[in-house]
């Protein structure tokens, strides 16, 4: 189990997520009878039941559904990382698919609802926590 | 509006018995509240209960119920009621009681306990040491949701954690759908210091909060302050229910319990996937109690709703139809939520933002007392007063109304 707040890439139901970001694509699961996109993932596709759900790449094109810029720390870990933008991304190829992700490359003033982002990946780490992760983070769109 | 929206298959009523006019509150108490204290949840639920059982005008010896939070591991339970008091008496208990949501519900499990003549008097009781235990990180509102797997996995490593951080998101979403300013949330928080500054039991009693204070202070996470985020105490309380009848025969004026409702919302805990991002499944639960109480929205006096944020009061209000959906800011701003002459008079006491943050329970307290006519900043004629409980993907909605 990796340390709090880094994620734990071996367990099973999210293992593909951090998986693909660490080969640099996006993966979301998706459901091969009826073709929804099932986020989070689930034993079954929450459309039609199905339970043949494939890991699909997606664009990694989205826009900014909402966030919150966080200014003091809550939790130590991220003591070095604010000010720092949260969010939701929806995503293109289902807008009602909402990734959590961090707001990189652009200033928080930047930001509004409907902005068109894209995913980058980072190395993302805290200081005194061992370990390090490849994350989607997503900026604006160029 | 709220009651119909566009896809209204996004939460459910809970299917619940008519329990109107069974049950009657004879009993109130709130604990000492404060910030970090040394004390344990056992200690502050108990002088709670001493308390609520002394204001009925009852002993340890009437009390034969107990509901408390089943979900947190050190409640108030009948064994904890007996070591406390020294009593070894039979006591009908249940785990379906405490606070949040189950502050509102709990009534429906006693009427069923009382009705049975399992029980005659039964105490429903919550407390936290949350301030206490908060340097240690071993308890507190984050908790639960740094354990749920899902969330440490796909929101923890982006930052998206804990609930000041939610509620923020869910803030500024809604103020794009609907033009909420920062002075709109300002308000929420402001009545609510106003009350607690009246309160002798308050934690913010002493210190007073303007709007432009309000304004001045930084973004903890913007766009909420930290004055949109309900205090950390240590602190409880407990309310003694028993039958109408029962009630009348004791010191306290009756209040009864006219209507009770829970509600239900589809993406369950994960707020980021909640289809309707700014809304509340008070959207289900307030109409269903309305209807068991057979009052409307209109009808109710006194206001007191689960407010971990400005931003969840104000969803609350606009789902249970105190005003249309995306007005709540301008409601609130209009000064509707004051004791003294607002069309909505809303946490009395301070709520969890300036009383104490006691996940609820002394919302149903203060509730009582303004039906009784005997809250700090009382309610000129309350008859009428509802709670909102509100925990995530579900809300509960308690009607309670003054004896005739």
């Amino acid at each position: 189990m990796a340390e709090f707040p880094l994620p734990d890439v071996e367990w099973p139901p999210t293992r593909e997520f951090w998986a693909g970001a660490a080969r640099g694509e996006l993966v979301i699961p998706r459901c091969a009878g009826c073709g929804a996109w099932c986020w989070y993932p689930a034993d079954a596709c929450r459309r039609c039941g199905d339970a043949r759900l494939a890991w699909t790449p997606v664009s990694g094109r989205g826009t900014v559904f909402s966030w919150a810029v966080v200014r003091r720390a809550l939790v130590a870990p991220f003591a070095s990382k604010v000010p720092y933008a949260t969010g939701l991304v929806a995503l293109e190829e289902d807008p009602t698919v909402r990734l959590v992700t961090i707001f990189a490359e652009c200033e928080p003033e930047a930001l509004r609802v409907g902005l068109p982002v894209e995913v980058i990946f980072r190395t993302h780490a805290f200081p005194g926590i061992e370990g390090e992760v490849v994350a989607p983070f997503f900026r604006p769109s160029v | 509006m709220s009651a119909s929206r566009p896809d209204a298959a996004w939460g459910r009523a809970g299917d619940l018995p008519d329990v109107s006019g069974r049950v009657a509150v004879c009993g109130v108490g709130e604990a000492d509240h404060s910030s970090a204290s040394g004390r344990t949840p056992q200690q502050i639920a108990g002088q709670a209960v001493e308390r609520a059982i002394a204001d009925a005008g009852l002993t340890p010896a009437d009390i034969d119920g107990v509901m408390f939070s089943g979900g947190m591991g050190d409640s108030f339970d009948a064994d904890a009621f007996r070591a406390h008091f020294g009593v070894d008496h039979e006591i009908w208990s249940s785990g379906q009681g405490g606070g949040m949501v189950w502050a509102g519900t709990a009534p429906v499990i006693a009427a069923d306990a009382l009705a049975s003549g399992r029980a005659r008097h039964i105490v429903n009781v919550f407390a936290v040491s949350w301030a206490t235990q908060r340097a240690s990180m071993l308890g507190g509102p984050g908790k639960f949701h740094a354990e749920e797997r899902f969330k440490r996995n796909l929101e923890i490593p982006f930052g998206w954690f804990p609930q000041p951080v939610y509620f923020a998101t869910i803030a500024r979403r809604h103020m794009h759908e609907y033009g909420t300013t920062p002075e709109q949330l300002g308000a929420i928080a402001v009545a609510c210091r106003r009350h607690a500054n009246r309160h002798p039991g308050a934690v913010m009693r002493d210190k007073t909060l303007s709007l432009a204070e309000y304004l001045e202070r930084p973004m903890l996470v913007d766009p909420l302050r930290v004055e949109d985020c309900c205090l950390i105490s240590d602190g409880g309380g407990a309310y003694v229910m028993t039958t109408p009848e029962r009630a009348r025969d004791l010191r306290p004026r009756p209040v009864l319990v006219a209507g009770v409702g829970e509600g239900y919302a589809g993406a369950g805990q994960y707020w980021s996937q909640e289809p309707h991002f700014t809304a509340t499944p008070q959207t289900f639960s307030a109409p269903a109690a309305f209807a068991m109480a057979g009052i409307e929205a209109a009808d109710v006096d006194v206001l007191t709703l689960y407010d971990p944020f400005t931003i969840v009061a104000l969803m609350q209000i606009e789902d249970m139809g105190f005003c249309a959906k995306g007005e709540g800011g301008p409601f609130a701003a209009s000064g509707a939520l004051d004791y003294d002459g607002g069309a909505l008079p809303y946490n009395t006491h301070g709520g969890l933002l300036s009383h104490a943050y006691v996940l609820g329970i002394c919302h149903v307290v203060e509730t009582v007392r303004q039906l009784r006519g005997e809250a700090a900043a009382q309610v000129e004629g309350a008859e009428i007063g509802v709670y909102g409980g509100y925990t995530g993907h579900m809300a509960s909605t308690l009607v309670l109304r003054r004896d005739a």
